[in-house]
């Protein structure tokens, strides 16, 4: 399904845009001034993979690359190109770009239907009427794309991992593409393609869902949008596509529209924001409203098995945690079912007393509980059948006193985070149920920085296991419900319907 | 005939009461039984008719706030009753009320709303919530895009914080969710269908022994 009036979705083209071999970079000033120089610059900063053909009418050469005076010189056939000059040059760019056998562009340029002037709507036309010859668009007024694979990477993007995952995202903010691409780095989410379609003249939320939607290289969707095409089209898109895999949307501009002359009651509690959180329940797309929580849930999304949880554990010790963990996990549906008697039983008679209990939450009391202990903790209560994923936090911070009662040199040494990290790993092998790390950090003063290293390390550590980290508990359950959410009405209504 | 472009083509802006509901049921949604009269006899032959008590309410396109209007009549338990209530309507000194609307009393033990509207991106949306007084103060409603699957509709009533409404609660029949659906289902198709209908609201929709019944309604055209 595509949307209206537009050219049906060749996925080979698309492939042909995401990993292109040859690409011209229109726009690059010798000077390394201007967005044209600055993506280029990019593309060999994060490796890309093919050849690159930068075009000025002035010539010269840029980071030891000739640039070419015009798109027509260019001794090869290309598959893609970037597009950076001034807006009233860009459909004639465009159309040198599709002579040269492009299969689509991206243009970075601003000054057109954004703007709201006659001129810059029109060269919008322009551009649409040039994509219509036969060359896809992406933009204009857009950060372009993202491909690890390819090493195609967005305009401020030099430093974004190379490393594939699952997770495909498709933004109209060029801003929220790279700021979900630089968190995705810390955080841990690895994309598949990310797409900042900013106007998105030609390429935009129907088909690239829809493509993203059959994407063998994608498990886990992820959109930021404020306003769609037509809204239909969208909806019977989305619907559609999220019958296949989870659709994490992030709806901005949630405010009403303003005041319309109604008359019914009906139509004046129809306001855009319950409308949209309708449609987004009726298609079960996942709703978030925040940037960390869209990375919190594709995280989660992409690193736990695909099913509904719904009783929890929650084992960790040393702060505020039984109270705040139930009242966190009933506001999200989610349970702490007590642990059958035998096995808390058993639990608490390995752990540290007096000040521990073993119902659930599970509080091991002393934040310094070996992770030999922690492990057999986790691994008694995955036993109990009412258990689906298990949450463990550590409060690493607390081996900062222990550091300095030892006189160690740093706090990593005293830290067992690495034994910990098997420990957890070693639990999800064999229980075959998740375990989620959260590493909250009190400590966060100038003086505590060597903590915020270790954690951070700790982190980098347990997510090459696959195993997804958060910063607070009430993130994790978060981003838990989300998912146990969704695959919970995707099971019910297969059921119904 | 066809209500809906019989009251476009006159220039109304909505039909009124009874038009609405006529139009309703002709897609399978339960009303109220009513009849329209004009004068006092013929509202004690209708009262008569439908089975004591009866609301009477003055009717006609431009009266859609008759309680504020000090409109209605309910309960109307025997014919003299009736007549007064007759005499009382038409004799208004503020608005000229020169039809009566005879209807069947429903007095129901739970309210409810459902309701159409058109969103401009995404086209006709149903509604369902707490009817009465209670869907201004609450704004305990659900929203679905139309055409509504079974499972939508089914949903959206569960998308309410207060469903248990619909529920056995307090010695009450539980209400019947799968003629709920039904109605959900249509008044969709009705926005699908029928370009000219802008806005629908159906408040109270009222539950008698589980059943929903339509006892007010107003159907709001596109006719500008």
């Amino acid at each position: 399904m595509t949307c209206v009036e537009r050219a049906p979705a060749e996925s080979y083209d698309l492939e042909k845009i995401f990993n292109p071999k040859r690409v011209a970079i229109v726009g690059v000033s010798s000077n390394g001034m201007g967005f044209g120089s600055a993506i280029l610059s990019a593309l060999i900063a994060i490796g890309f993979e093919g050849k690159m053909y930068p075009v000025n009418p002035k010539g010269g050469e840029f980071l030891g690359l000739k640039i070419y005076k015009e798109v027509s010189e260019i001794p090869d056939e290309i598959d893609f190109a970037i597009i950076s000059v001034p807006a009233s040059n860009v459909p004639a760019a465009l159309d040198a770009c599709r002579k040269k056998g492009a299969a689509g562009a991206e243009i970075l340029s601003a000054g057109f239907r954004e703007t709201a002037t006659p001129e810059g709507i029109a060269l919008e036309e322009e551009i649409l009427e040039e994509a219509r010859k036969g060359i896809r668009v992406i933009g204009p007024n857009c950060f372009g794309i993202y491909c690890p694979k390819s090493g195609l990477t967005l305009l401020p993007g030099p430093d974004l991992s190379r490393e594939s995952g699952e997770v495909a995202f498709l933004s109209q903010s060029g801003g929220m593409a790279i700021d979900f691409g630089q968190i995705g780095t810390w955080m841990g989410v690895r994309f598949s393609k990310v797409v900042s379609f900013g106007n998105g003249v030609d390429l935009r939320e129907c088909e690239l869902l829809d493509y993203f939607g059959d994407d063998p290289e994608t498990s886990v969707i992820a959109m930021y949008v404020e306003g769609v095409e037509k809204g239909s089209n969208f909806f019977s898109v989305l619907r559609e596509v999220a019958e296949k895999k989870p659709v994490i949307v992030y709806k901005g501009g949630l405010s009403d529209a303003g005041s319309k002359a109604v008359k019914s009651h009906t139509a004046s509690m129809g306001g855009s924001e319950r409308i949209w959180k309708a449609v987004l329940r009726q298609c079960n797309a996942v709703q978030v409203h925040g940037l960390e929580e869209m990375a919190e849930a594709s995280l989660t999304f992409s690193l736990v098995p695909p099913r509904s949880y719904e009783g929890i554990s929650v084992v960790g010790g040393g702060g505020a945690l039984g109270v705040a963990a139930c009242d966190v996990a009933e506001t999200y549906g989610l349970k702490l079912p007590v642990l059958e008697e035998k096995i808390s039983d058993r639990i608490m008679s390995i752990l540290p007393k007096p000040g521990s209990s073993a119902f659930n939450p599970v509080d091991v009391a002393n934040p310094l509980v070996s992770p030999q202990i922690l492990k057999d903790t986790l691994l008694f209560a995955a036993e109990d059948d009412k258990i689906d994923l298990q949450i463990l936090i550590q409060l690493l911070y607390h081996y900062k006193s222990l550091a300095m009662a030892l006189g160690a040199a740093s706090v990593k040494d005293v830290t067992p985070y690495r034994e910990l990290a098997d420990s957890v790993e070693e639990v999800v092998d064999k229980t075959g149920k998740p375990v989620i790390i959260v590493l909250p950090n009190n400590k966060r003063e100038l003086q505590s920085m060597d903590l915020e290293e270790m954690i951070r390390d700790a982190r980098d550590i347990f997510l090459k296991k696959k195993i997804p980290v958060f910063d607070d508990l009430f993130d994790a359950l978060r981003a838990v419900h989300h998912v146990s959410k969704y695959y919970a009405i995707k099971q019910r209504r297969w059921k119904e319907l | 005939m066809n209500i809906i472009e019989e009251a476009v083509k006159r220039g109304a802006k909505t039909l009124s009461e009874h038009e609405s509901k006529l139009f309703l049921a002709e897609h399978g949604i339960p009303v109220t039984r009513e009849v329209v009269v004009s004068t006092e006899e013929n509202a004690v032959l209708a009262a008569e008719d439908i089975g004591y008590p009866v609301v009477l309410k003055g009717s006609g396109e431009a009266l859609s706030h008759k309680t504020e209007m000090n409109l209605i009549a309910i309960d109307m338990r025997s014919e003299a009753e009736v007549r007064e209530a007759f005499q009382r309507l038409t004799s208004n000194p503020e608005v000229t009320v020169e039809e009566v609307l005879v209807q069947q009393m429903v007095k129901g033990d739970r309210e409810l709303v459902i309701g159409l509207t058109r969103d401009d991106q995404f086209g006709p949306c149903v509604m369902f919530g707490l009817g009465g007084i209670f869907t201004e103060i609450l704004e305990d409603i659900s929203f679905r895009v139309a055409p509504l699957r079974r499972v939508d509709a089914m949903e959206m009533m569960d998308d309410i914080r207060g469903k248990k409404i619909l529920d056995a609660v307090r010695g009450k029949a539980p209400v019947d969710r799968e003629v709920l659906a039904d109605i959900l289902v249509s008044l969709g198709q009705i926005g699908l269908d029928h370009e000219k209908i802008r806005e629908i609201d159906i408040n109270p929709l009222k539950i008698l022994d589980g059943k929903p019944i339509a006892v007010d309604a107003l159907v709001v055209l596109d006719n500008e």
